[in-house]
């Protein structure tokens, strides 16, 4: 589903035709689909052109305003100031970030824990023609949109909601029991939507590894558990890599999950950017705070990076 | 701008729609006048505006906003392409520094003196060029009374470890930190860096035993039983009341404030005409009387008493008598320093 | 591992995925205006659906707003694509690649008050256009990651090599043999990114001007009001319409195959 993120160079070595075979004698041609790289750029003007203006200009803008300072009803002031970083460092503000960051790992680890063994299942016990049956069904509740995810959960778990109402009646409660609005539900929530992220790439990884790989470790007198521990999991670690980049990513900036499923001690970096920008009219600050969103952003990619770098030359 | 038309058609009509703004709406293929009216949720009767369209066969084109800051955040970039707004009084001085809302021409409104006194020359807009005001409520105590046989009469029950996990506040500055300063003893006015300390340690206190802090759907939350007790509008309570009698709402003894709802023009108002005569339909007693009765808010309006639900009128709940009237206060008007500093305590709390 | 703890656990695994829907989709049919009781089956959420009329303009909004932002990714991700898949190398294409894939790495939240913040700035008033601008933006990587896809996939074929050699010109060639061929990948791109607009929550959240309400704003402010069971039958049709939405694009993607299989798509 998820477009490759660096296979750009791949196909250029795949260009087989020797250049200049045809003439260019149409007028046009070189406009239209000419192979100069003036008409290359030009052609791909329109789509980067609006990646530019609409996403590197706004993110430069929320760099350039997050060294301004407010005045009047929170009207910008452009200045230099780092008051705004100042103040993010602060005790309260670093908590949140703490336990932005906590919750984004908790939910990469406990989605990897719960989704190994579902993508296990799907790539290697599934029969075939049951497979794209189940990863269609792995795609669709996130493709139902984050508000209706999180909306069953608020009719599961709610007081009044099924879960209780379950529990009352077998007599395991006798008073309703609130899961709402704790670091559980939030917890919860995101690991529920962001489920797919890692059973995703965790099948590409385990599909990728040949058969007759895990065949011959049997072959070589490897017991299951070794054969898992020692071919298996080595080999789908790309996979575990891209699933919890994947994940921590998303929920570092998640503010609705928090919003709906949580309380007044699950406030993450989401919710205080929003807060910012939307009722404290604050926006350099929210502006400093996005910037330190995407400092954490960049360092996760440049690790992310890092280890297939180095996957790719060991193997 | 209707297709195939030529350019110097459209000249032609540009200039003269700069003389009558009707004929642009005419031309631009809406053949029914119209005016677009952007509101609170819930804020009006059902019948009001189909009542409206009916007589003066003006369109009404109604959008609701839930959230109050949010609309101003968005309204900061210029898009409006609305005629009548409703603001509460703390944003009245925003939206007219950002340049929102116009003054109404003088006399447009025929109706407006059906406004009762207090409410004509309000601290926001002491001329009484900008609002007409359209209803107001109070802050005070929601809460459900299998829950809580006796009735709280302290803002301090907000507090209290009784109720740990089971209160809910509303979410925004505006109330809270004027609730703060209240109990704190501070003027709304003040500028004291300490008195902000003050509310600032007071509401993070508050807040292990706090289970949400939301304005929208703290009812209901309190008719299942996820919170006991809520900081709470009036109205809100009051309308959830005909289905859930086990509500209940007050004002404590330490008293509270009341806020006031605006009509207010639009600048640059697409309609400004149709704008006017909706404003002053929205005034006239009946309408006035009808909305009150539906949303359960208080109605400014004088003209609107005979035609006011007589049991509404009687509840106090509603309609403070007196004794109680006397203990509640008008929100101040803040200057832009102040309110960064509500603002700024706010967030301190909520991030904390 | 044995297969049948991993058969077992699949189970509970997809029935973990599917309790909470079904629980949504079960009290959808639920005659009682809470969510704890079962009263008996009723259609009367639907049919309140139909009578909704803001509900019926937010779709109408959420609908014209998606068919904007599909079209527009649509034809910049075929031209983009074409040059990534089918231009010789040439300096900064890996450039171009990395950018076109921005949207996909950046949190939503960013895009969205970067966005506000950028059409403030440039005092550029939040209308439904500019909101189609920026679902454009977030579509785009999915388009330009089916379409190219394809092209790749037709390029290995060497169908359009072979009409060249034909004496077919660049343009003749584009137009009869890659469009064609490359036609279900375009309308899967489309369809993916119709999607993914109709589905945006958190930019629209952000850009959508004081009375543009798209489908999921409606449906946030209604759970800001509290759970109502006419959710419950709302979030069922957008299910559904996920589920449509969805299948069509694994068929358009995967139906017609070229003639020479070149690998994995």
């Amino acid at each position: 589903m998820e477009p490759a993120v660096r296979d750009a160079g791949v196909e250029g070595e795949r260009t087989s035709r020797a250049p200049g075979k045809r003439s260019w004698d149409e007028p046009l041609s070189w406009l239209v689909v000419g192979r100069t790289p003036l008409a290359s750029h030009l052609l791909l003007s329109p789509a980067s052109l609006w990646v530019l203006v609409l996403l590197v200009s706004p993110v430069t803008l929320l760099t350039l305003l997050s060294f301004a300072k407010i005045g009047a009803y929170g009207r910008i002031l452009w200045s230099f100031s780092l008051a705004n970083f100042g103040q993010i460092m602060r005790p309260a503000y670093l908590w949140v970030i703490g336990r932005t960051l906590v919750y984004a790992g908790a939910t990469a680890l406990i989605c990897l824990l719960l989704g190994f063994p579902a993508a296990y299942y799907v790539a290697f016990a599934a029969d075939s023609k049951r497979k794209h049956l189940l990863l269609f069904a792995l795609m669709l509740p996130f493709w139902t949109s984050a508000l209706v995810a999180i909306y069953c959960w608020l009719i599961v778990l709610g007081r009044e909601g099924l879960i209780n109402a379950l529990m009352l009646r077998l007599g395991i409660l006798s008073t309703p029991f609130s899961f709402l609005n704790t670091p559980f539900s939030v917890i919860l929530g995101l690991v529920y939507f962001y489920l797919p992220y890692m059973v995703l790439p965790l099948y590409a990884a385990l599909e990728k590894i040949p058969r007759t790989l895990i065949e011959a470790s049997h072959d070589l007198g490897a017991g299951g558990l070794k054969t898992f521990l020692r071919v298996i999991l080595p080999l789908s670690w790309p996979g575990v890599a891209s699933g919890a980049i994947l994940i921590f990513v998303p929920c570092l900036g998640d503010f609705l999950t928090a919003e709906f499923l949580g309380g007044p001690r699950t406030y993450l970096l989401g919710n205080l950017i929003d807060n910012q920008f939307l009722a404290a009219q604050n926006w350099p600050l929210g502006a400093a705070l996005t910037v330190l969103l995407m400092g954490m952003l960049m360092s996760g990619l440049y690790f992310y990076g890092r280890v297939e770098v180095e996957e790719t030359s060991r193997v | 701008m209707s297709d195939g038309m030529t350019r110097r058609e459209f000249l032609k009509l540009a200039l003269l729609s700069a003389v009558s703004p009707r004929l642009l709406a005419a031309c631009s293929g809406r053949s029914k006048p119209s005016v677009n009216f952007f509101n609170w949720s819930t804020y009006i009767a059902k019948d009001t505006l189909p009542d409206f369209t009916r007589d003066t066969g003006i369109k009404v084109n109604y959008n609701v906003y839930a959230d109050e800051e949010e609309m101003f955040a968005k309204l900061r970039s210029g898009a409006m392409s609305y005629d009548v707004i409703v603001g509460t009084d703390y944003m009245i001085d925003r939206l007219r520094s950002f340049n929102i809302i116009a003054p109404i021409p003088p006399g447009a409104l025929k109706n407006r003196k059906n406004i009762m006194p207090i409410f004509r020359h309000p601290a926001y807009d002491p001329k009484g060029e900008y609002t007409a005001a359209y209803l107001w409520g109070t802050s005070g105590i929601g809460y459900n009374k299998n829950k809580i046989p006796k009735p709280p009469d302290s803002w301090r029950d907000l507090w209290s470890e009784r109720y740990a996990g089971k209160i809910s506040m509303l979410d925004n500055a505006r109330d809270c930190v004027s609730l703060g300063l209240l109990l704190e003893g501070y003027p709304e006015t003040t500028t004291d860096e300490k008195a902000y300390e003050k509310v600032k340690h007071l509401l993070i206190k508050q807040k292990p035993l706090v289970r949400s802090y939301t304005s929208s759907n703290y009812v209901d939350d309190l008719i299942s039983g996820e919170t006991w007790i809520s900081m709470a509008w009036s109205g809100d309570i009051l309308q959830a009341l005909k289905e859930n009698p086990e509500l209940d709402y007050v004002i404590p003894r330490e008293g509270s404030y009341r806020w006031v709802d605006n009509l207010c023009l639009v600048r640059g108002a697409p309609h400004p005409e149709d704008a006017l005569r909706l404003m002053d339909y929205l005034l006239q007693g009946k309408v006035a009387a009808d909305i009150a009765n539906t949303v359960r808010y208080a109605s400014p309006n004088a003209a609107a008493l005979p035609y006011l639900n007589p049991k509404l009128l009687k509840d106090p709940r509603a309609y403070p008598p007196p004794s109680v009237e006397k203990r509640l206060r008008f929100h101040a008007e803040l200057d832009p320093v102040t309110v960064q500093l509500w603002d700024e305590t706010w967030s301190e709390v909520k991030v904390s | 591992m044995s297969r049948r703890a991993l058969r077992i656990y699949g189970v509970f695994f997809y029935l973990f995925l599917y309790f909470p829907l079904l629980v949504m989709f079960a009290f959808s049919f639920n005659n009682a205006s809470r969510n704890v009781v079962w009263r008996g089956f009723t259609f009367k959420w639907y049919a309140r659906l139909l009578h909704d009329t803001e509900l019926l303009w937010a779709l109408a909004t959420s609908l014209k707003l998606a068919v904007a932002a599909a079209a527009v990714a649509s034809f910049l991700g075929l031209l983009a694509s074409y040059v990534l898949a089918r231009h010789r190398r040439f300096r900064g294409r890996g450039f171009y690649a990395g950018l076109f894939n921005l949207p996909l790495m950046i949190p939503e939240i960013v895009m969205g008050v970067g966005l506000l913040s950028f059409f403030a700035k440039a005092r550029i008033p939040l209308t439904f256009w500019t909101l189609a601008a920026s679902h454009a933006l977030i579509a785009l990587p999915y388009t330009i990651g089916t379409i190219r896809g394809r092209l790749l996939l037709l390029k290995d074929s060497r169908l359009e090599e072979a009409a060249m050699d034909l004496g077919a010109t660049e343009w003749a060639t584009f137009l009869k043999v890659t469009l064609p061929l490359a036609w279900p990948s375009i309308v899967a791109g489309a369809l993916l990114a119709f999607t993914v607009s109709f589905e945006d929550f958190v930019t629209t959240f952000f850009v959508a001007g004081v009375g543009v309400v798209t489908m999921p704003i409606k449906i946030y402010s209604m759970m800001k009001f509290g759970v109502t069971p006419e959710i419950n039958a709302l979030a069922v049709c957008l299910l559904i319409f996920a589920a449509l939405a969805l299948g069509l694009n694994q068929l358009s993607s995967s139906g017609r195959a070229i003639e020479s299989d070149a690998g994995p798509a």
